[in-house]
């Protein structure tokens, strides 16, 4: 599975022709979804998966997340297709372009897979920094001067938050083995380590956990370590933004869920790393409900309706218990819903050839298709029901007042109410305002369809109705979170 | 071998207290390339006496690239961008020297607070560790060029790989070589990035990249 997207990255980044190039790279992505796809049934059905004599490990919680990682990437490679043909016929993409977006796609892909699949918390980490390293060119596929800042920020804040991760990783490390509970080698073996957490020195472990939040927290947007998110996701192509957006951040948050176990068992009780969890969840929302009042740019926008809604899942994980569930619930309901955002404002984008929303004007006359996808999506981002986020947000203020955390409930419903205003405040008039520019009327094709159609169906459906089998895998999943799965 | 471990650790801290008060890029490439070898020693003098040939070997590798390598790498940078020096950086030097003094306070005081289990004479090796970190950290946040930055990038990494090396002893070699080869690439790729910023803009200062905001 991580090696399958390395050779189709490869031969795609050697093919002759730009769109072969991108096809290429689209089936091997979908090859390894559905290899993908059946391990995590396998583990669905019959429980944990080990490989590589137990340092790659599927579980139940690497499990759910993978199932949404092989969703979101599918439906992006798929749009890459569409996406970058249209600038092919336009001649904004040249093969060279397109073969380095193939290669680094299909090589994020590995790595992210790797993020999920490493038992090895310092193998989680190295991976999680080559994620870094590998979108780096992304978001300067299209050479500007805004995309070069863009990424030399995300670059440069990327990697010192990643280095304080390591140096968490570093600390919890030497907690095992100041506790004497582990042997050197198996230290940050995570199997290994959550066993026998509560031998590990709880001094050393909250230190670990301290660096460990701030260092993850900066890959997953969390305010105030938010600063390089917004120009990454407004600056690089919106293939790629939906990836960042619907996925890479909720990998980084994974980091955080995989050592909440060890890290509650070693201090003797969960309250010291939630209540961090809950500070850093509440501030990363208000934050972007303050932001999002004076955007202009539909991209950065939803660039900030991305730290509100991680902020939203680090709130969940620290309510606890019911909150753990609808924390992980939401993740899937925030890739759908981000990835569709992202998709639609990106070709939106493509036609009116800008994302400013001064200009961007009655785009459901423009593009009923591409029109009807951003106004799903945007629904179901600000929290309107019927739609699954509406039914994670709203339990996430349940799972609050259950916790007795009247304070968090308050502030969070103050900061879904800003961003729910202050989005239709923006968008209300991108959608059905009189538009004086020569913009023509666009079709769409069948395959653009179904990518508008399956994750706007899939955010009613999951908003009505959850079926069985996903309550037990997310339950499952958090009681990984809660408990280290015993 | 204490003395030895003693002596490398303090060449360590004065290579740390040159980096905040050099404003040439070029020593400081070379100063990092020493610390590099100084970390690379330390890791063998610690286990001389067991001689464990899969450290030896890693040391070695780290040795060549932080030596070698990087300075290759960062050279080439400073001849196409053709800077020399980091000129009126945010904080002055003399500033910086005080700033350097009281961060060695803190990462004493902060290593007397972590209670880690270490071997008789390495009591120096964590407080240099945590140093080097904070000369990293500090050259990123202080400096203007985006060299420099990268220069931090490299200096933390040290640190943090020092600290590791002490704080946690074993770590599987595949573990080592990954954290090697992920530092390997996000120097290369900021190379990278530099050559694109300079051909783009002809300058490499971070603070003039502002053209995002809100």
């Amino acid at each position: 599975m991580l090696i399958l997207p390395l050779c189709t990255g490869a031969v795609a980044a050697t093919m002759p022709a730009a769109r072969k190039a991108l096809a290429v790279m689209c089936t091997g992505i979908l090859l390894t979804a559905g290899f993908g796809w059946w391990s995590v049934v396998h583990v669905v059905c019959h429980g944990t998966l080990f490989a590589a004599s137990d340092w790659l490990f599927l579980d139940a919680l690497s499990a759910y997340n993978l199932a949404i990682m092989l969703l979101v990437f599918s439906l992006c490679a798929c749009y890459a297709y569409v996406y970058f043909s249209c600038e092919l016929r336009r001649g904004q993409l040249t093969l060279r372009q397109a073969r380095l977006f193939t290669a680094l796609f299909s090589g994020s892909f590995s790595t992210m897979a790797l993020v999920l699949i490493a038992n090895n918390l310092s193998i989680m980490w190295v991976s999680l920094e080559a994620t870094t390293l590998v979108t780096t060119f992304l978001i300067y596929l299209h050479s500007s001067r805004q995309s070069l800042e863009a990424m030399w920020k995300y670059l440069i804040i990327c990697s010192v938050g990643m280095a304080f991760a390591f140096m968490g990783t570093l600390l919890a490390a030497a907690a095992a083995v100041k506790g004497g509970s582990v042997e050197g080698a198996q230290a940050l073996l995570w199997t290994h380590l959550v066993g026998r957490a509560s031998l590990c020195d709880p001094m050393l472990m909250k230190a670990a956990f301290i660096f460990l939040l701030i260092g993850y927290g900066t890959k997953a947007g969390l305010a105030p370590m938010h600063n390089w998110l917004p120009d990454a996701h407004s600056q690089a192509p919106a293939p790629v933004s939906a990836l960042f957006s619907g996925f890479m951040l909720s990998a980084s948050l994974y980091c955080i869920m995989r050592y909440l176990p060890i890290v509650s068992s070693a201090i003797g009780s969960p309250r010291w790393a939630t209540n961090l969890l809950i500070l850093f969840g509440i501030v990363s929302l208000l934050v972007a409900a303050a932001f999002i009042i004076f955007q202009h740019d539909v991209k950065r926008l939803f660039a900030y309706s991305s730290v509100e809604h991680m902020g939203i899942i680090a709130l969940g994980l620290g309510l606890g218990n019911a909150g753990v569930f609808t924390a992980l619930f939401h993740t899937l309901n925030h890739s759908l819903g981000k990835t569709l955002a992202f998709f639609s404002a990106g070709r939106l984008g493509q036609i009116f050839k800008t994302t400013d929303m001064g200009q961007m004007r009655g785009v459901m006359r423009i593009s009923r298709v591409w029109g009807f996808g951003l106004f799903i999506s945007v629904l179901a981002l600000i929290g309107a029901a019927p739609f699954s986020i509406f039914m994670s947000e709203f339990q996430t203020v349940k799972a609050a007042l259950d916790a007795g955390n009247v304070t968090a409930a308050v502030l969070f419903l103050f900061g879904a109410g800003i961003v729910f205003m202050g989005v239709l405040a923006h968008l209300i008039p991108v959608f059905w305002a009189r538009n004086e520019s020569d913009v023509s009327l666009v079709t769409t094709g069948l395959l653009e369809k179904f990518l508008v159609f399956f994750p706007g169906v899939l955010l009613l459906f999951l908003g009505i109705w959850m079926p069985d089998f996903l309550h037990g895998a997310i339950d499952r999943a958090a009681a990984i979170i809660l408990s280290g799965g015993n | 071998m204490e003395t030895y471990i003693e002596a490398s650790v303090i060449l360590l801290l004065l290579t740390d207290i040159a980096l905040f008060g050099t404003s040439r890029l070029y020593t400081c490439i070379t100063i990092a390339a020493v610390q590099g070898v100084l970390l690379g020693l330390i890791a063998l003098f610690a286990n001389a006496e067991t001689f464990i040939p899969r450290i030896i070997v890693i040391a070695s590798i780290g040795i060549v690239i932080k030596a070698f390598v990087f300075p290759y790498l960062l050279k080439r940078t400073i001849r196409q961008a053709g800077v020399q020096r980091e000129i009126q950086p945010f904080i002055g030097y003399l500033s910086s020297l005080v700033v350097s003094l009281v961060l060695f306070g803190v990462s004493i005081w902060f290593s007397a607070k972590l209670p880690l289990a270490l071997g008789a004479g390495r009591s120096m090796i964590i407080p240099a560790a945590i140093m080097t970190m904070f000369t990293g950290l500090f050259l990123i946040v202080a400096r203007r060029k985006a060299l420099t930055q990268c220069i931090g990038y490299i200096v933390c990494e040290n640190g943090m790989y020092l600290f590791g090396m002490v704080a946690v002893g074993e770590i599987p070699a595949l573990v080592e070589l990954g954290i090697l080869l992920d530092a390997v690439a996000a120097v290369t790729v900021m190379g990278v990035a530099m050559y694109h910023i300079n051909r783009e803009f002809d300058h490499i200062d971070t603070d003039r990249l502002s053209s995002l905001k809100g």
